[in-house]
């Protein structure tokens, strides 16, 4: 009886070692391995705590079976769970991680964006502080252009003068010399016929010279074709150079102060060649003429009020003074 | 077997009876319930998985959600209802991790995309102020 007693004893002894001690357990050392090592990720911990938590809860629970000796399936199963529940952690961290990364890059890209704005913004007032510089300096050029056009006036006073002078010698020679009295008369009538001529196309005399302006009306708002009424005017004056052939002539493009400066002066320079073009293709030789553009420098008018504005947005054409004209053949 | 069986032929109950027993001491045995809220839970996890994002992105895990899903249904028709629930368990985390995998492969890309593009714009930033 007391042998079978030590039988029994051993056997239930040997057991409970078993029981305690279980092979097939490398799946639980597998997963609190792996648990163990997102603990120490900081990437992990820092993105997802409450999925690291319910892992350790899931590997708990494994631990837990494995201490009350629970079959090996079970343990394995639960060792299971908690393995997955280990790669939801890092999943969800590795996903909130790159989130981060993605919303940082497109805050930097906003903020470069910003920089170059600014810097852009500053290039263009540097710009326009050159530009307004330079504006400076071409009122100095055209205050020193008018000065010299005022000596050229005082000369030109002199040389009507002498012309006149001439003119005395001629009337006293006119007795003489029937044919000289015939030439002057000559002269005289194309003298007259210029100014008739240029009166018809509201031509005014200024210190530059002769000037005939076109008008606004010429032209569509903000365009430089010609509207169909122009090529009358336009036709005066083509046949004005046809008769005068040694006259050359500027021709100045002007705005408003409407728009950028920048824009005026391409619009300007574009109304300006048109005229140009209007008049070589009417016959006027292109050597005999040249454009300038002012854009909204040296207005007429006040730029404040619309009727203003319109007298400012002109074609100019300057004729330039020739000393010889009334010497011309 | 019916109630109607009883009175007809009392010698084949009696043939039976090791039959009722052995099924008694199985049912016994299977003392869990059919883990039929378990196997929802898991149909739905590996519905929601079942995307083309997460198939393109995450194939193998998915792969082996819907398998353990397959084995749980074959649990549960062997009335192997614990190795059945524990199964849809596993198949529920598996769908989860499959998504989540395709998730994070797609935040990493994005992410990937979005330095790219800063450090184009910087590099035309850069060109741009050189000239």
């Amino acid at each position: 009886m007391k042998i079978r007693y030590l039988c029994l004893a051993s056997l239930s002894a040997a057991l409970v070692a078993c029981n305690t001690m279980p092979a097939g357990n490398s799946a639980l050392d597998a997963a609190s391995e792996h648990f163990r090592s997102a603990q120490l990720d900081s990437q992990v911990t820092t993105w997802a705590p409450d999925e690291l938590k319910r892992a350790g809860d899931s590997l708990h629970l494994a631990e837990r079976a494995w201490e009350q000796g629970e079959r090996a399936e079970k343990i394995d199963h639960l060792s299971y769970m908690a393995e997955q529940r280990v790669v939801i952690a890092r999943e969800t961290a590795s996903s909130k991680a790159a989130q981060a990364v993605t919303a940082g890059a497109a805050a930097a890209r906003d903020k470069m964006r910003l920089d170059l704005r600014t810097a852009e913004a500053d290039t263009a007032q540097q710009q326009l502080a050159v530009a307004q510089q330079s504006n400076l300096q071409k009122t100095a050029e055209r205050d020193r252009a008018m000065s010299d056009a005022e000596q050229d006036r005082q000369a030109l006073a002199l040389r009507s003068s002498e012309f006149e002078a001439a003119q005395w010698q001629l009337a006293q020679a006119q007795q003489d010399d029937a044919s000289k009295g015939l030439a002057l008369e000559r002269s005289a009538a194309r003298l007259n016929d210029l100014e008739s001529q240029l009166s018809a196309l509201n031509a005014r005399q200024t210190p530059r010279g002769m000037v005939v302006t076109l008008g606004d009306v010429l032209f569509d708002t903000g365009q430089s074709s010609m509207l169909a009424g122009g090529d009358h005017n336009l036709a005066k004056l083509a046949e004005f150079f046809t008769r005068n052939p040694l006259r050359r002539a500027m021709i100045e493009g002007y705005t408003d102060n409407v728009g950028t400066t920048a824009s005026n002066y391409e619009l300007a320079d574009r109304r300006a060649n048109t005229v140009m073009v209007t008049l070589v293709r009417m016959g006027v030789p292109s050597d005999r003429l040249q454009t300038h553009a002012y854009g909204e420098e040296s207005p007429v008018a006040n730029n404040d009020t619309a009727a203003g504005r319109q007298m400012n947005r002109r074609v100019e054409i300057v004729f330039a003074q020739l000393s010889d004209e009334v010497t011309v053949k | 077997m019916t109630t109607q069986d009883i009175p007809r032929n009392p010698g084949r109950v009696a043939a039976r009876l090791p039959v009722a027993i052995s099924l008694c001491l199985l049912a016994a045995c299977a003392s869990v319930p059919a883990p039929s809220a378990q196997m929802a839970v898991a149909e739905a996890a590996v519905q929601r998985a079942s995307t083309s994002s997460t198939s393109e992105n995450a194939s193998s895990e998915l792969q082996i959600a819907t398998s353990k899903l397959d084995k749980a249904r074959l649990a549960l028709a062997a009335k192997d209802f614990e190795r059945a629930g524990q199964l849809a368990e596993q198949a529920e985390l598996d769908a989860q991790v499959a998504e989540l995998h395709a998730q994070s492969a797609r935040s990493r890309k994005a992410a990937q995309e979005s330095k790219d593009a800063a450090s184009a714009l910087r590099e035309e930033i850069n060109r741009k102020t050189l000239h």
